[in-house]
């Protein structure tokens, strides 16, 4: 049967290319829309567990971006008992030279081990340091801009949260002056087995202005990460369905230019249910095989994408092994789903129009 | 062996079959003849189940049309076809294509039976590198790989030159002679002929 299957579509080779194609153009398009914005995703919210289990931001602000917190409750916080210590960031953006947007993190110096230097020291007053991707496009190596300020070069340094290679990194004091706010959260480190969520109802009591959450729940109810999930999964129907269409289409073709072997077939006494499943072999190895070529090319694509100076390290595909399954789980459906129409008007065909002289 | 009464087909309105009687015994090989449009190929493709009557009854060894559950099945384990154009699957070799109709025929199996057709060179070849005449060939092997009770033709011989159109009749009248009844649409009067029992068809009775 699966012999039958390759030779069938090495027969009708056009189409076979054409279906191929059509699947391959849908299952890259899911791989690479899912993969980024999944990436953009793990990217984000390694950095905000990078330091801490339990995020504080201003209460009743919709995006990190907006939150002011005030920098002095560190003290206070880390007088809470099973707290080990406490960090704060400013996250923020700017143009450099003729980059429109660059992304700035100010932080507290103990938060400066999470950049690995490459070259130079860490920043002080009125220094920074730049992530390496950025550092390549820069044309003065040694002093930037922000935000009308002269900032000197101190270092390069490399993290393994892509975004983060593009950005800038310099003491929460300077970018609070640029951004003139004072953090924009604070990020609280546990003792080891604390009750976490004792300690974010204590640090609630400290100031009404805020709002804390174990980073777990702050990552997984974070509205922007719903926001790209959600447009992730609307884009990837959309490319599921255009894929789904081509293939009805194209097989439909191809099926109709098969009526007199369905024909004959019946004619043989062949049942319905057989022909529709040697269809939908056809169809699952177009599908498997479109699958594979479609992982391939979507690591190369990746690979480029992440390596893409211009991109500043902000896109950053991941394809973690739930994600594949996924995907293969919807590629298959897809060609087979594509396929049922054509199979069952395949398998409907009269043998009687053979026998009344008509090459179907 | 078939039993026919009173059988009818209309196409739509228009009545392709009118009132046939028929009894076909075992091993009799039946020519039908008539012109185009006379009913012949409608007639062939009721006996051979493909079409089902509008009114009447054919039984098949004790068999009602009616009382059959699964047609498929019956097609598979009685009957054969061949038809006017061979219907080889060009993707698929010769082997092959006659697996289609008995996939549990052992490839000597079907060695035998191409060296009784005398084609048996051909086993691996594809439709398209050989003749037609051993196309059609091929296709009387298909048809009879499962070891049918009764084979129908419809116009077997009509894209074949006299010589195998000869070949081909020849042929079948072997099978018959072995048992196998044989159902022949022709309107070739000389090739009708051979078969035991001529029956013509007109306005879509029985003559």
């Amino acid at each position: 049967m699966i012999s039958y299957a390759f030779k069938a579509l090495n027969a009708n080779k056009l189409k076979t290319i054409l279906i191929y194609l059509s699947l391959i153009f849908s299952i890259v398009s899911i791989f690479l829309i899912s993969s980024i914005s999944n990436g953009i995703i793990t990217m984000y919210s390694s950095m905000l567990k990078s330091d801490g289990d339990i995020i504080i931001t201003q209460a009743k602000i919709s995006d990190t971006f907006f939150s002011n917190v005030d920098i002095n409750l560190i003290e206070k916080i880390n007088e809470i008992q099973n707290v080990e210590n406490s960090s704060a960031l400013i996250v923020g953006a700017s143009p450099v030279e003729k980059l429109p947007i660059v992304a700035v993190y100010g932080v507290t110096s103990n938060r400066f081990k999470n950049y690995e230097l490459l070259n130079g020291s860490y920043p002080k007053e009125n220094e920074v340091i730049v992530g390496k991707s950025i550092f390549e496009q820069l044309v003065n190596k040694k002093q930037i801009q922000i935000a009308n300020k002269d900032f000197k070069i101190s270092g390069v340094f490399k993290s393994q949260i892509g975004f983060e290679n593009g950005g800038v990194v310099l003491s929460i004091n300077d970018a609070g002056n640029i951004f003139n706010k004072s953090a924009s959260m604070i990020m609280v480190n546990t003792k080891v087995d604390t009750n976490i969520e004792d300690i974010v109802k204590n640090i609630k009591k400290l100031d009404e202005q805020i709002d804390a959450k174990s980073t777990q729940n702050f990552v997984d109810n974070y509205n922007q990460f719903k926001i790209i999930k959600t447009s992730s999964n609307v884009i990837s129907l959309i490319a599921f369905c255009m894929g789904l269409l081509g293939i009805v289409s194209l097989m439909s073709i191809t099926i109709n230019q098969r009526k007199s072997e369905f024909g004959i077939k019946r004619a043989l006494g062949i049942s319905t249910s057989k022909i529709v499943y040697s269809i939908m072999i056809e169809s699952f190895i177009l599908g498997l095989i479109s699958f594979i070529s479609a992982f391939i090319i979507s690591n190369i694509v990746l690979y480029f994408i992440k390596n893409a100076s211009s991109l500043q390290g902000y896109v950053n595909g991941e394809i973690s092994n739930e994600l594949a399954l996924y995907i293969f789980i919807t590629s298959i459906s897809m060609a087979i789903i594509g396929s049922i129409i054509p199979a069952l008007n395949a398998a409907k065909t009269d043998p009687v129009e053979l026998i009344q002289g008509n090459k179907i | 062996m078939i039993n026919v009464k009173n059988l009818t087909h209309y196409y739509g309105k228009d009545k392709a079959l009118d009132n046939i009687n028929l009894q076909i015994q075992k091993g009799e090989f039946i020519s039908l003849i008539g012109e185009s449009g006379s009913g012949k190929s409608t007639l062939l493709s009721v006996l051979s189940t493909l079409l089902k009557p509008t009114n009447g009854e054919i039984v098949y060894e004790n068999i009602n049309y009616k009382d059959i559950k699964n047609i498929d099945r019956f097609r598979r384990e009685n009957i054969g076809f061949i038809f006017q154009f061979h219907y080889l699957i060009n993707y698929l070799t010769v082997k092959e294509n006659i697996s289609l109709a008995n996939e549990k025929a052992s490839k000597k199996q079907i060695e035998e039976l191409l060296d009784l057709l005398k084609i048996k060179e051909l086993i691996n070849k594809y439709p398209n590198e050989i003749s037609g005449g051993q196309r059609q060939r091929v296709s009387i092997a298909r048809a009879l790989i499962n070891n049918p009770k009764i084979i129908f033709a419809d116009e077997p011989t009509g894209n074949l030159d006299s010589v195998n159109s000869l070949n081909v009749f020849e042929l079948l009248k072997t099978f018959s002679n072995k048992g196998t009844t044989i159902v022949v649409a022709t309107h070739d009067r000389n090739l009708a002929a051979i078969a035991d029992i001529i029956y013509e068809v007109k306005d879509g009775k029985l003559i």
